[in-house]
């Protein structure tokens, strides 16, 4: 699991039967680059990894960072067939990081 | 599996109900001189691991599902080790 700010929403228009009525989020990445200490940073800075399409169900809005697990692990939740490999799992209150450099 | 350094934890409340009482600590994956390299990422920790301590990360879903219990969980990330600080 990554942790990563929500900096937009993606609508489909056509989409694979099994997604449909499927909430997306767009999701810039941290990295040691750009690692903020609060859960709502505010401003607008993205970071240099590509930015990921996340399926959500937990309701998270532009602007918050969530935790999205990528690869066959994010299409647990679902039966088989269904091409999800980026997934919303849990929205961050606080985050405490210490790196060393 | 991978060698990391706790970095950081988070705490979140609204989450997938397997997350539901596990800590979530914040690695960055090292090279063996302990270099950081790539994003950090966010383990459940049931080996309780410290600040600062170099851990492997394993990045199987099956057995972190099991350990969550939760077949139906999107959990991948686990601490299966905290490696001994001697021994390096």
């Amino acid at each position: 699991m990554r942790l990563g700010k929500i900096i937009g929403r993606v609508t489909l228009s056509k989409n694979a039967p099994a997604l449909d009525g499927a909430r997306w989020l767009l999701v810039t990445p941290y990295n040691r680059d750009y690692f903020p200490e609060t859960a709502h940073p505010g401003d607008r800075k993205i970071t240099s990894e590509p930015s990921i399409v996340v399926y959500d169900n937990l309701g998270a809005g532009v602007g918050d960072t969530v935790g999205f697990i990528e690869g066959r692990e994010a299409a647990a939740p679902f039966g088989d067939n269904v091409p999800i490999d980026a997934i919303n799992g849990l929205l961050v209150d606080k985050i405490h990081y210490r790196p060393l450099p | 599996m991978y060698l990391a350094r706790v970095e950081g934890t988070i705490t979140s409340t609204v989450k997938h109900p397997s997350f539901g009482g596990w800590r979530l600590l914040i690695c960055q994956p090292i090279d063996s001189a302990g270099t950081a390299f790539g994003c950090p990422v966010v383990a459940i920790d049931p080996h309780s691991a410290g600040m600062h301590e170099i851990v492997i990360v394993s990045t199987d879903g099956k057995a972190a599902r099991r350990a969550v219990r939760d077949n139906r969980s999107p959990v991948r990330h686990m601490i299966t080790g905290i490696v001994d600080p001697k021994a390096t």
